[in-house]
């Protein structure tokens, strides 16, 4: 079965006759973007677990009534292109049981979600009984119950083992917060603290974004409010229309491969064939891989946002980014395919894999149609978590590596940023300080430097990943969880450019043999005195590697990212 | 006797007196980048030239000068410091580049790579390694730094960073490290992590370190050429830096933490708002400082400006204690262009002084906002700097009639366009930066200042629902203005990290009994007059990593129940910023925070005006507010005290033009300021 989910139109409506001006509407624009930023500050300063207030994992925006996506946050590019899914979703839930004083809230990947730790809020926003928007705010919790801590789990074979799923649900009620249903999630998740405050953080968010839309609203006058909603969705098809009818018509085929699915099944592929027609684009994600047993498969929601990315990277950056982006996109999917599973595979790495690979598909499909856009393939995403007890405190703690990060791909305008981390969150990661991490948790870093050699070649080349060594500390032995994937696939070059060097992870228990990591694997028994010698990807390069002129090659290796001797241009020549 | 204050700015230098009896005097003079103390003595001749003196008098009559400048800001911008060399632990040498992971611009995924201040070539790994609670793991390895050394010799460094991890805990590395720079490397420049920032967070303290050796040469030898040229003009007083913490500074330690100085012009601006805040008795102000390429917003609540500890110049992070200052995108050249939506763009690309706006006649060919005012009718072609530069009309209708094609309208319509999008847009930035310091604007006083903000300020204020609005006659040399009543701080910061169940308070007694020692003793140095020190300790939650200040005014240091009562002045901070606090959860101190004031003889008052004849109207001109209609226009240093305008007027004077729209009114105050009451 193939579904459509998006058709595209031809090309921005003309303006009625009371349509609002063109610059009515960008000051409605600039405010709706304003109202979003306010709504991600708040967020950023009340909530409570370092996912949301360091690393930043949440995004906040503004629909209008029927879900279509009018202005966005830019914190998580992952988000971009998900969450109108959400308010989909509600609007199909509730229909016209939608009132003042309601706040939804949901996570399941099979009712507008992405995976179950990003729960979402939905409010609707009412000016004379009249439903005009919704605000809205995603935000990934710390822990969402299930099988095991932290919801990455790589044993997964069915959604039920990630945690706790929560469809469509109407969490306040006449401006109330309904006390049973917060209990009752409170019960089925292991940090209810954080839970509750981050819980807390995102409808204060939500809140202040409604109170800022009622007041311009009012200011403005509900009529060039409205009005002025499609236009800004027609401006924003516009730019993008304007940019694709530059690319050259024609079908093009890409794919993106993952290592494997854990379960002893290798390169598990997306494939992309993107097919250019003047300003329309179709992205026909059918013939990809069945879905699988584990956490990799990606509900529609999360395809359709790694369509989105691939799409916005390409475009100028300063393009808005918003439902109207999305409109001269048709995404073709197949049921049962890892990209359109069936609504009970698990799904919770997909925010990184697959989703980065879906990106990879559609860039390397796109290269030859718009060769100066087109970057190399960023790292990919390995997390450990580990689980222990602190000899200093005797608490117990939980720690996320955000260390060692992988390097950038190259692009047309120049070498790859060094461990910028991955796709999906494109340099907007953080990873904590080493001081700070050494004084909360029980590790040591001996080594936390650039790993050299890892960049892939080309003429632009690949930023180089994280080398990390830090030996546990404990007095009692740990666990730890792996999810992720690239310890074979290294981040894809592009344009004749080479791949980056994928991921190696090694663990050295002390008295045992080194052993390296598989990607997928939980409940690792880590005993104290282990030492993690992590190596991270380095990302693609960009172009011919014999064009890198000498002086960028000596430069490399003045500074010590390249250590080989001989150059490549001698080979190649 | 005189005090002056000197503030160089990118285009003009703005130099300002005042006498014992509070009399006002400033001038300009143009500013000179390459060497900005030729500017600063332009600016003192021209000044003596205005009180009808000498320079050579006026100096020896003047008993302080203070200065802000922009050399540490221009160098990092535009890249032309020093030739710096970093220290740091082995294993460990790549934080400054590895920016915590954040790349700038999400988006933009074909942004260059840019080089970091310090090339990886130039970053050396020495073996040392202290551990977190303080022990050392491995000790300082001579041969290993000497060796470095040598790699630093070899390449030619101008000055050395030097930053190993944990060394907040104990300097003794770095010290060892500054004697083996001394004897092997005698007279380069050198900053030790442990006496800029002794603070956790690598990445925080190596670019702060870093910063300070970039700019640190270069601000020495600036500060030796600036004192020279004032002795040789006959000045034998004090010369006071502004410092990006909003106090000043003598010169050596100016020299000392260079870093500390990157926002000395714009920390001006702030002190001038925090004494209008007093003088008006307006202490919760909004000040809003709007120039030709971008306006920088700022806060002063409850009469006393905000700092913070995250501050970026030039992408490079500073974590010393510095005014909290939001810089936006858009200003007086700011340009409008119509984007590939259709729909209407200003900025943040900006026409600059050259060409400049259209109206400027340099050869500018985009519309700017100072373009639309002129064909709004706000700004008088003729009166522009006081006629001296009259601005082309004709060509300012030229690109906003072709601004108007694009979009289907009239020049008329574009040009207004522009002016509600520009407003839109810092109307927006305002809230933002409201918001994230926890306090609802609509409380505030909106002060405008800088050339083009009074065009602006009326219609911001109204779209921010601020009721009042402040326009110093001073307004376009607030900051120098604002320098005369600065005062002589010293921050001093120190790592302690403590759980209050488990608080160390000896030793947290024995920490800030140190730093107010020291930060008494520097300060006796610098001053014969009062000191004043004010303790804090930044604290958090262990799961939060923005650490909040809080003051420990009235917290006795030697109560039994100290953690009980750092615990709840937390609580009630926390509750203030971010609505909550959590009962059921201990903070945890993370630094101890002393500031030292040497608080200087304020100047006295400016004398009031009398109330005197009104200024009569020097003529009425068409301004678009919606409609066309006839605004009277007034000259701004002729109002009388107590005089009332009502919009729509226009008020001039050759620096600035404030606008009142329909229904507002401005009162003149006794200092012959436009006190703005914003119409509903």
């Amino acid at each position: 079965m193939a579904a459509s989910k998006k058709t595209a139109q031809k090309a921005p409506k003309k303006a009625g006759k009371n349509a609002p001006d063109p610059i009515t509407v960008s000051v409605v624009q600039h405010r709706l973007v304003g109202v979003v930023d306010e709504m991600g500050e708040a967020m950023l300063r009340t909530s409570f677990s370092q996912i949301l207030n360091s690393s930043r994992d949440f995004s906040t925006a503004i629909t209008d009534a029927k879900g279509q996506l009018v202005a966005q946050a830019e914190y998580i590019p992952v988000h971009v292109g998900a969450m109108p899914s959400s308010v989909i979703s509600t609007l199909e839930a509730f229909g016209d049981d939608i009132h003042p004083g309601d706040i939804f809230m949901l996570n399941d990947p099979y009712f507008g979600g992405s995976h179950l730790p990003d729960l979402t809020a939905c409010l609707p926003v009412f000016e004379d009984g009249k439903l005009l928007f919704w605000a809205v705010n995603r935000a990934h919790h710390s822990d969402i119950g299930g099988a095991t801590y932290g919801a990455y789990n790589a044993s997964a074979t069915e959604i039920w083992q990630e945690g706790l799923r929560v469809p469509p649900i109407r969490l306040y009620q006449n401006g109330e917060a309904r006390e049973d249903i917060i209990r009752m999630m409170r019960v089925n998740v292991r940090h209810p603290r954080d839970f509750l405050g981050d819980l807390a953080a995102q409808i204060g968010s939500v809140r202040l974004g409604e109170r800022r839309l009622l007041e311009f609203i009012d200011d403005l006058g509900v009529e060039t409010v409205a009005g002025s909603l499609d236009r800004i969705l027609d401006a924003a098809e516009a730019e993008t229309r304007a940019i694709i009818s530059g690319w050259k018509d024609g079908v093009y085929k890409g794919k993106g491969v993952l290592d494997d699915d854990g379960r002893g099944n290798d390169d598990i592929t997306i494939r992309a064939t993107v097919t250019i027609k003047g300003s329309d684009m179709t992205v026909d994600l059918t013939e990809s891989d069945g879905q699988v047993t584990s956490f990799l498969n990606s509900s529609w929601a999360n395809t359709r946002s790694g369509v989105a990315m691939a799409l916005t990277y390409l475009l100028d950056p300063e393009v808005t980014k918003n439902d109207g982006t999305m409109r001269p996109v048709k995404i073709l999917v197949k049921q049962g395919t890892i990209v359109m599973p069936d609504d009970w595979a698990p799904v919770t790495m997909s925010t990184s894999h697959c989703a980065q690979e879906i990106i990879e598909a559609v860039v390397t499909a796109l290269a030859p149609a718009c060769r100066d856009r087109a970057m190399a393939g960023w790292g990919k995403r390995l997390r450990i978590a580990i689980k222990g007890q602190d000899p200093r405190t005797k608490k117990d703690f939980i720690w996320h590596m955000f260390h060692a990060r992988p390097g950038a791909g190259a692009s047309p305008g120049g070498d790859g940023w060094h461990n910028s981390g991955e796709w999906h969150s494109a340099g907007g990661l953080k990873f904590g300080s080493v001081e700070v991490a050494e004084v909360r948790f029980p590790f040591f870093f001996k080594k936390h430097e650039f790993r050299p050699n890892s960049g892939g070649d080309g003429r632009y080349v690949g930023g180089v990943g994280g080398d990390l060594e830090m030996v546990v500390e404990t007095e009692m032995p740990c666990v730890a969880n792996m999810a992720g994937d690239g310890a074979r696939h290294g981040p894809c070059g592009m344009a004749g450019g080479e791949a980056g060097k994928p991921h190696r992870y090694i663990m050295h228990a002390p008295g045992k043999r080194p052993h390296v990591l598989a990607t997928k694997h939980e409940g690792i028994p880590v005993p104290p005195g282990t030492l993690f010698e992590i190596h991270a990807a380095g990302g693609g390069g960009w172009g011919d590697p014999a064009k890198r002129t000498e002086e960028e090659r000596s430069k490399d290796r003045l500074d010590g990212f390249v250590t080989t001797r001989a150059p490549k241009r001698n080979k190649r020549a | 006797m005189y005090r002056i204050a000197v503030d160089v700015g990118g285009t003009f230098t703005d130099v300002v007196a005042v006498d014992e009896t509070g009399r006002v005097t400033f001038t300009k003079a143009a500013s000179t980048p390459q060497d900005q103390s030729i500017g600063v003595l332009d600016g003192l001749t021209a000044l003596a030239e205005e009180l009808g003196m000498d320079r050579a008098a006026l100096l020896a009559k003047t008993d302080r000068v203070v200065h802000g400048m922009t050399v540490a800001t221009n160098a990092l911008l535009e890249r032309k410091g020093a030739k710096v060399g970093l220290l740091t632990t082995e294993g460990h040498r790549d934080v400054l580049e590895m920016r915590e992971g954040l790349k700038p611009e999400r988006y933009n995924m074909r942004l260059p790579r840019e080089e970091p201040l310090v090339p990886r070539h130039l970053r050396f790994g020495v073996r040392e390694r202290m551990r977190a609670d303080g022990k050392v793991e491995t000790k300082l390895d001579m041969a290993s730094l000497e060796k470095a050394i040598q790699g630093l010799k070899r390449a030619k460094v101008g000055a050395v960073a030097v930053c190993y991890l944990h060394s907040y805990r104990d300097d003794k590395h770095e010290r060892a490290t500054r004697k083996a720079l001394e004897k092997h490397f005698p007279g380069v420049y050198v900053s030790l992590s442990s006496e800029v920032l002794p603070k956790i967070k690598e990445y925080e303290r190596i670019s702060t370190t870093v910063v300070n050796a970039y700019v640190g040469p270069l601000i020495a030898r600036y500060l030796g050429r600036l004192e020279g040229r004032l002795a040789d003009a006959g000045y034998k007083g004090p010369v006071l830096i502004m410092q990006s913490h909003g106090g000043v500074a003598p010169i050596e330690e100016t020299i000392r933490v260079a870093a500390g100085t990157v926002l000395s012009g714009p920390a001006g601006g702030l002190a001038g708002a925090r004494r209008v805040a007093e003088m008006l008795k307006a202490p919760n102000l909004v000040p809003f400082d709007m120039g030709g390429t971008s306006s920088d917003i700022s806060l002063i609540v409850n009469g006393k400006a905000l700092l913070a500890v995250d501050k970026a110049i030039a992408q490079e992070k500073i974590a010393l204690p510095s005014l909290d200052i939001t810089t936006l995108g858009a200003g007086g050249g700011s340009i409008a262009r119509v984007d590939g939506g259709g729909l209407l763009k200003v900025g943040p690309q900006s026409a600059g002084a050259d060409p400049g706006p259209a109206c400027y006649g340099n050869g500018g060919t985009v519309a700017t906002v100072t373009d639309a005012s002129v064909v709004l009718g706000y700004l008088d072609p003729e009166a522009f700097m006081g006629g001296k530069a009259a601005l082309d009309r004709e060509a300012a209708e030229g690109v906003l009639a072709r601004l108007g094609e694009e979009l289907g309208i009239d020049a008329i319509r574009a040009a207004e366009g522009v002016h509600r999008v520009v407003n839109t847009q810092m109307a927006e930035g305002i809230r933002l930066a409201t918001v994230r310091r926890g306090v609802d604007p609509r409380r505030f006083t909106l002060l405008g200042f800088g050339g083009a903000a009074g065009l602006q300020v009326t219609e911001l204020a109204r779209l921010i629902n601020i009721k009042r609005v402040i326009v110093p006659r001073v307004a376009s040399v607030l900051s120098a203005w604002g320098m005369l009543a600065t005062e002589l701080r010293f921050e001093a910061i120190r790592s302690h990290i403590d759980e209050m169940a488990t608080l160390d308070v000896p030793a947290l007694r024995a920490l800030y009994d140190d730093l107010e020692t020291k930060g008494r003793e520097r300060m006796g140095g610098w001053t014969d007059g009062p000191i004043e020190s004010k303790l804090s300790a930044e604290m958090r939650y262990g799961e939060q990593v923005y650490e909040i200040d809080v003051p420990l005014d009235g917290i006795d240091l030697f109560a039994p129940d100290l953690a009980k009562r750092l615990k709840r002045a937390f609580e009630a901070r926390h509750e203030e910023l971010y609505t909550y606090y959590l009962d059921d959860q201990d903070p945890v101190l993370i630094n101890a925070r002393v500031t030292t004031i040497g608080t200087l003889p304020a100047p006295p008052d400016e004398p009031k005006a009398s109330k005197g004849k009104p200024a009569q109207s020097t003529g009425s001109r068409k301004v678009y507010l919606g409609e066309w209609m006839e605004a009277k226009a007034y000259p701004f240093g002729e109002l009388a005290s107590g005089q009332v305008i009502k919009g729509p007027a226009v008020i001039e004077s050759a620096t600035t033009t404030v606008l009142l729209r329909p229904g507002d009114t401005a009162t003149t105050t006794p200092q012959r300021w436009l006190d703005i009451a914003i119409a509903d």
